[in-house]
């Protein structure tokens, strides 16, 4: 059963069925959260929440409007989001991140876990974007920064952020996708 | 694989945002903003959609193998969690029984329970799970003692349902902490508490039913004050404690004559310090 099937039956309430889209789920769930929270401890709260809220919203799901998969990261990456936009705006991460400059170790274990083949297809066909679009692409997605502040980092107006961010994406489903 | 892209016009700004949408680029204002105008844009909804499974690649890329732990709180906690109803403009009637027939499906069947995850229940306690400063092994007994209730009426199982979201949001609390004190013959008081909250979820096993109409009664228990009753244990139901404040102070358990007392009249079964749970000084 693919993931559309299993959360159509988690909305009725349906254990088993929720057990199994966790399998196929909790790894990009946690990734993602990872990723952008830097952080595993907050990665795993942030992990349960969009989980649970997998659950508790199931019925919210519109197979009409995405998949099932993109629904679930979507729940997980808004959450990852907003925290680390709280977080920076109390200034904690970037105390974080200084002290992290001084013990790479966690980095260096994300990027060896993290090894696989999608991995390795996604970094080779975002190295084929232009710096401007991949920059404006992860600082957005990896890092949760908005388009607005996207644009005052990499000092370019907020149009040409809007634009590459469009490009980028559209490049890299060409790539991904056609085999560029 | 390019999308068709519309022609731009003046003052549609907000056509703009796909992209920054779809990578949740967007500050809440502008974001509700944009979910309004896709509600009524089939064509940006169809960009959304397509420019959505692009992060979605973004979001596989980074998988990593999630944590044991996360896969045994969240497959617990959502034994307790509500959901949604599944279709709001549905009459109440005609969702009642399905949430019924959910709760009575409860306890899993034997062979359903044999593929769970290594922490399988050996009778309604999981004292196989030692208790730790994680929530993990509390929120599995908690989900436990609710697998065990299974026959309920309506009103019950709404007041069970108004309890298991109480519970479930001291168990999410981020400074819930839980702790466990026993007896020699095995009998578990079990706390997961938030101080923050001033709540805890209390939990007692092992002792089985006291005799004739007797019960399980929890007393707050305070250095200089008299101990105060947090209520009455209902079979193996979690008992909810509110108002909790910081400083030295314990959870006691005590078998009382039926309706409970005002003061305990029996010597403690079990305690627990509230200190154990975040609740120090």
């Amino acid at each position: 059963m693919d993931a559309d099937e299993l959360l159509t039956l988690v909305a009725r309430g349906d254990r088993a069925a929720f057990e199994a889209l966790y399998a196929l789920v909790s790894g990009p769930v946690y990734g993602l959260a990872l990723r952008v929270v830097r952080d595993p401890a907050q990665a795993e709260e942030v992990a349960q929440e969009a989980l649970l809220e997998l659950w508790s919203s199931a019925a919210r799901f519109d197979p009409a409007r995405g998949s099932a998969l993109a629904w679930t990261l979507t729940l997980a990456h808004r959450r990852a989001v907003d925290r680390v936009r709280s977080a920076r705006a109390a200034g904690e991460r970037d105390r974080r991140e200084a002290r992290r400059s001084h013990h790479p170790a966690f980095d260096q274990v994300v990027e060896e876990v993290e090894a696989g083949l999608e991995r390795d297809e996604v970094r080779r066909c975002l190295d084929r974007l232009t710096a401007l679009q991949r920059q404006s692409v992860t600082l957005a997605y990896y890092d949760g920064y908005t388009y607005r502040e996207v644009a005052e980092r990499l000092s370019v107006p907020l149009g040409t952020v809007k634009t590459r961010m469009r490009d980028g994406l559209d490049r890299l489903r060409a790539c991904l996708v056609g085999a560029v | 694989m390019r999308l068709p892209r519309r022609p731009p016009r003046p003052g549609d700004d907000l056509h703009s945002l796909a992209a920054p949408y779809a990578l949740d680029a967007l500050d809440h204002a502008e974001r509700d903003r944009y979910e309004h105008h896709l509600a009524a844009c089939a064509e940006c909804a169809a960009e959304v959609r397509t420019l959505a499974e692009d992060t979605v690649r973004l979001a596989r890329s980074t998988a990593v193998p999630a944590p044991a732990a996360l896969r045994a709180r969240v497959l617990a906690a959502v034994r307790t969690a509500p959901q949604e109803p599944a279709a709001p403009r549905e009459p109440a009637s005609s969702r009642e029984p399905a949430a019924r027939r959910r709760a009575r499906r409860l306890p899993r069947t034997g062979a359903a329970r044999a593929r769970r995850d290594r922490f399988r229940p050996s009778g309604p306690w999981l004292l196989l799970v030692p208790f730790a400063t994680t929530t993990a092994a509390a929120a599995l007994v908690v989900a436990a003692l609710f697998a065990a209730e299974a026959h309920r009426t309506r009103e019950e199982l709404d007041a069970a349902r108004d309890r298991a979201r109480e519970i479930a949001h001291v168990l999410a609390a981020p400074d819930a902490r839980a702790a466990g004190g026993a007896d020699e013959t095995g009998g578990v008081l079990g706390v997961v508490a938030s101080a923050s909250e001033g709540r805890a979820v209390v939990t007692l096993g092992g002792y089985g039913r006291p005799p004739g109409d007797r019960v399980h009664q929890l007393w707050l228990v305070r250095p200089g004050a008299p101990p105060h009753s947090l209520g009455l244990f209902d079979g193996d139901a979690p008992l909810l404690a509110s108002g909790l404040e910081p400083g030295p102070a314990s959870l006691a358990v005590t078998v009382e004559p039926g309706g409970g007392s005002s003061r305990p009249t029996g010597t403690p079964l079990v305690q627990v310090a509230l200190e154990s749970v975040g609740f120090g000084g």
